[in-house]
């Protein structure tokens, strides 16, 4: 582990951003802030209700009711505005460019092109892309400051970055969400192991059976590769020399339990078999996502294993055709239980800290804290989940996580209260540099599901690549055409869902999407000769979706389909006929 | 879709009641039609479930403090079924990607909440064999499980069932060649002549595998070890004898390839798959000492199947070979009852042989004979009560136990009906179920309405 010292340099300008001026620096000194006569809510300490905090060379240097503005200082007038520490999103891949790690090309099930990206700085590697625990994410993540307009107008100034895709998706980073080069920007890197049960295409492992056991493989060869290496050191004359294997070199801290492994999971059964999974080989795990962990409390809070929560609750993001068949009980149920996932995970006592969850807009953020604190958690808790909590899970809490002298200023700045819904963060902090929000064109009511996430480059507006909804959809198999519905919900490029209709019923898994669009899930299917399972690969445009189906033993099958255009954005849903031949 | 529609809602409701009932408790069955399967079939008889075990048969049995007493006159007891074939709670059926693929394992990817046990319980369904799929020539590790609604994956599978592994031949595996598409690479292999080779490359290569281990072993086991090999170490255990073969094939030639093959590296194949074309060489089955698991009456879907008969599983029951009927459908595997009784029809079997197609025999061929598939005391409380006789089109489950556990009850299951509708209802209302444009007054489409879940439910 290293730590990358903060430059003052770098970090002391002030920018006091202004619509227009966004983008430029102003001048070196004063790097003095000053916000007065705010409440200031420090989250490790009590809240001052009327204070004064500054800010010099890029940290907090005083903060109370009783401090007073330095002479040299930028004074920002702090009344109405509360002050909260910068808030973290505990897991994401802010800064990362979109399939950076490459989920390979076009292609399908068992065979297929080559991967279309690589993976930076691991030329040499002895594993295919996908199955590189030594890529760094601090080699992928761009500097661009725009990207971050999102996540700051949910008062998010730090970011644990993980890489995007692949199964061993590589060692992450906390970062911080400011106008420097990335040398300026990493705060920590490594943090911990990225897995995601997630297979590649075209090659081993294609399905979630391979993935565990590519995955139990590796470690076992991880363990090896340590055993013989400490061999060849305790005895250099008398043994050959071990070949060098940087895939395998760099599992070493997770099985040494001196790095953790955030292992993606959302469902109860993806946490049990990632909380298995670790104990298998001593693993310290961590759960990112854990829509379902409230299920699994007990067991985290024994096992002592934080939950990076996502935000991005699920909801129905299109009315259903008028002919679909009903959403499951456990659909509707699962919705209804997310805000209420929080409070149940605080109430057992699990360490977690707040993500955004890979959702396609920010703008459902700060609301979905605000309805899980409507559900049941206390607002401290809800915060400390936001600030404090998250830093010491990712082991930045000397620097960040609340407001106290000598931490980074890193500020969120909310006119009125975080928690009140009418609030609105106005200006972040970030390594002392000022950004002041615009304020939204208008109030978001034309509806639009998601919102807008603000700026190019965010983290994936919502549109051309969304693929939540019902799909009314035929799929054609061997001359017999079979209607199914197909629920589907994205998380992130994850897609996750149920197929319902002429091929049985079944939870759609290994579903993933890519920024052009092209998807692939996989679901058993009933047949006349039997359940086998299906893998769907396609391309969405618009409402559309169309592509072909791989079963065994079957030729190659066609679907099509469409769903109702997301209500608001079309005045006349009644044009929407489901109907697809 | 409508009879799918309640089950699905019965088995979100009925997972938590049932799991608060703890293990094990104790009920007694009074004056049932008893199907032993092994012992003939007795009438006006009483069973004591106790412990998770059938503790006692006989009539006027005592009913011990605090037991559940099930007046069962007129109707019917028979074993738990069981399926050799089954694909289902498994979030993953084929890794397809490499020939092979015994490092996998259904048991890493199973789906306790998965809405077809609670269906397969209520067709009196108890245990399954689920396998990996057919895509290539040795897939993956089989899991054991028993049908326990509401009860999580660690604890369904079936302590000290025997490993079992899923090959393949024929179509399934060529034909996944068919998929592909210009920009994809074919898999090897495309012909049968290449699946032997396939199976008898991994063979040769988990001899080399074990070897490089006895060696080490034999030298002290000093040093670094050998690598553990996850896709040859479950073939070592065939080898040992301590993996059970379950191989889907279809035509007579390449069943007896693989016999061959087994009877060359000197293991046994457990179970041959569909072998549609096993009457054809029913007593090379026999003499290898195979079983064969096969479907009541499907054929002619495919080439390789264009020579089935439905008179298969009969003619195999008289050569001696250890046959069942099985599902490899989540639909199918809620009437195996039925798919039984065709077997009297076709092929004349009596009735006990038909009704062992699909209850000792199958717990045989999945290496449990001695523990479930017959009514016997000291078994595993393994059955299901029946309305008729389980090979009347009219029968239907009343109550399905597992290990002594409840798994289906009919009349719980008609109570949960309307309350689950209630829950609908209330869950559709609720403002997180809202779509952005229903509740807003302007047109915009809602959900259906609770109304016709009513409707759909009675079915």
């Amino acid at each position: 582990m290293f730590m990358i010292a903060r430059s003052a340099a770098l970090t002391a300008a002030l920018t006091l951003a202004l619509p227009g001026l966004a983008a430029q620096r102003a001048p070196s000194p004063p790097s003095v802030l000053a916000i007065t006569g705010a409440r200031l809510v420090p989250v490790s300490g009590p809240v001052i209700e009327r204070g004064t905090i500054v800010i010099r060379d890029g940290r907090i240097t005083a903060l109370g009711a009783n401090v007073t503005a330095p002479a040299d200082a930028r004074v920002i007038d702090g009344a109405g505005l509360s002050i909260y520490p910068g808030l973290i999103d505990a897991a994401g891949s802010l800064g990362v460019p979109r399939a950076a790690t490459g989920g390979g090309g076009p292609g399908g099930f068992g065979g297929g092109a080559p991967p279309a990206a690589s993976q930076q700085g691991t030329a040499n590697s002895a594993y295919p892309v996908g199955q590189r625990p030594e890529v760094a994410v601090v080699d992928l993540l761009k500097a661009d400051a725009a990207q971050w307009s999102g996540a700051h107008s949910a008062g998010i100034t730090v970011a644990h970055a993980i890489p995007n895709s692949g199964m061993f998706r590589g060692q992450s980073a906390v970062i911080a969400l400011g106008s420097g080069e990335v040398p300026a920007l990493v705060v920590k890197a490594p943090i911990a192991q990225a897995i995601a049960f997630q297979g590649i295409r075209g090659a081993f492992p294609g399905s979630l059976m391979g993935v565990f056991a590519a995955m139990r493989q590796m470690f076992l060869d991880a363990q090896r590769y340590g055993a013989a290496v400490a061999a060849a050191a305790r005895d250099p004359r008398g043994s050959p020399r071990p070949e060098w294997n940087p895939s395998l070199e760099a599992l070493q801290a997770a099985l040494a339990g001196t790095m953790p492994v955030v292992f993606e999971a959302d469902t109860e059964r993806e946490i049990l078999r990632a909380l298995d999974f670790a104990r298998e080989f001593n693993l310290k795990p961590i759960i990112a996502g854990g829509d379902e962990a409230w299920k699994v409390a007990t067991r985290l809070k024994a096992e002592n294993v934080p939950v990076l929560l996502s935000l991005n609750f699920p909801k129905p993001t299109a009315a259903p055709a008028a002919d679909a068949d009903p959403e499951p009980i456990r659909v509707l149920q699962g919705r209804v239980d997310a805000p209420k996932g929080p409070g149940r995970l605080a109430a057992a006592g699990v360490r977690f800290a707040f993500t955004q969850g890979g959702g396609t807009s920010w703008s459902d953020h700060l609301p979905n804290m605000r309805r899980a604190v409507a559900a049941g958690l206390s607002p401290d808790a809800a915060l400390r989940a936001h600030t404090l909590a998250a830093a010491q899970i990712l082991g930045v809490a000397d620097r960040f996580g609340s407001l106290e002298v000598g931490k980074a200023a890193h500020l969120a700045v909310v006119r009125g209260d975080i928690f009140d819904s009418t609030s609105r963060v106005t200006h972040v902090v970030v390594d002392g540099a000022v950004t002041e929000l615009p304020a939204p064109a208008a109030t978001a009511a034309n509806g639009r599901p998601g919102g807008g996430a603000r700026g190019p480059g965010g983290p994936g507006g919502p549109g051309a690549t969304e693929l939540g909804g019902t799909w009314m959809t035929t799929v054609a198999i061997e001359g017999t055409d079979h209607t199914v519905t197909i629920a589907l919900r994205q998380d992130g490029q994850r897609l996750i869902g149920m197929l319902q209709g002429g091929l049985g019923v079944a939870q759609i898994s290994h579903g993933e999407l890519n920024a052009d669009g092209e998807f692939r899930f996989t679901a058993p299917v009933t047949l006349r000769d039997g359940t086998e399972e299906a893998v769907f690969v396609g391309n969405l445009t618009g409402n559309a979706i169309r592509g072909g189906v791989s079963i065994v033993g079957h030729a190659l099958g066609r679907f099509s389909g469409t769903r109702p255009a997301p209500a608001g954005t079309i005045a006349a849903p009644v044009a929407n006929q489901p109907t697809t031949h | 879709m409508k009879s799918t529609l309640w089950t699905l809602l019965a088995a979100v409701a009925i997972a938590p009641a049932l799991a608060a009932q703890g293990t094990a408790p104790v009920t007694i069955i009074r004056n049932a039609t008893v199907l032993t399967v092994t012992n003939g079939t007795l009438t006006g008889t009483d069973l004591l479930l106790r412990g998770g075990k059938i503790a006692a048969i006989g009539t006027g049995l005592t009913a011990p403090a605090g037991a559940t007493v099930i007046d069962a006159t007129g109707k019917f007891v028979m074993p738990g079924i069981v399926d050799p074939h089954s694909h289902l709670m498994s979030d993953a059926i084929n890794e397809g990607s490499l020939s092979v693929t015994s490092m996998t394992r259904i048991e890493d990817v199973l789906n306790p909440t998965s809405t077809g046990i609670y269906r397969a319980a209520a067709g009196g369904v108890t245990m399954l064999n689920i396998l990996h799929g057919s895509a290539n020539t040795i897939g993956g590790q089989s899991a054991t499980v028993k049908l326990k609604p509401g009860k999580s994956a660690a604890e369904m599978l079936v302590p000290g069932a025997p490993p079992g592994i899923k090959f393949a031949l024929g179509e399934n595996v060529t034909r996944k060649n068919s998929n592909v598409t210009n920009q994809q690479q074919r898999r090897y292999p495309y012909t049968r002549m290449g699946q032997a080779e396939v199976l008898r490359d991994a063979f040769v290569r988990a001899q080399d595998y074990r070897a490089e281990w006895a060696d080490y072993r034999a030298r002290g086991a000093k040093g670094v070890p050998p690598r553990t090999d996850l896709e040859l170490q479950p073939l070592v255990e065939v080898l040992e004898g301590k993996r059970l073969v379950h191989a889907h094939s279809y035509r007579a030639d390449e069943m007896l390839m693989l016999i061959n093959l087994a009877d060359e590296f000197g293991f046994k194949i457990k179970t041959l798959q569909h072998g549609l074309e096993g009457y054809k060489i029913a007593s090379e089955i026999a003499r290898h000492g195979a079983g064969l698991s096969t479907f009541a009456d499907s054929w002619s879907y495919k080439i390789e199947a264009y020579d089935a008969i439905p008179h298969n599983s009969a003619i195999l029951v008289r050569h001696g070979v250890l046959t069942t009927i099985n599902s490899d459908s989540d639909e199918r595997i809620r009437r195996l009852n039925i798919d039984a009784a065709k077997q009297m029809r076709y092929g004349g079997l009596t009735e006990n042989e038909a009704m062992r197609l699909i209850t000792i025999n199958g717990a045989i061929q999945v290496g449990m004979g001695d523990r479930t598939g017959s009514i016997e005391v000291g078994k595993d409380a393994d059955l299901a009560i029946w309305t008729a006789h389980p090979f009347s089109v009219y029968a239907r489950v009343e109550t399905t136990f597992a290990d002594g556990e409840v798994t289906f009850d009919r009349q719980r299951d008609q109570a949960m009906r309307e309350t689950m509708a209630q829950q609908r209802a209330e869950l559709e209302e609720a403002p997180e179920n809202k779509t952005p444009a229903s509740g807003g007054g302007q047109g915009g489409r809602g959900r259906p309405a609770p109304a016709s879940t009513m409707t759909e439910i009675d079915q």
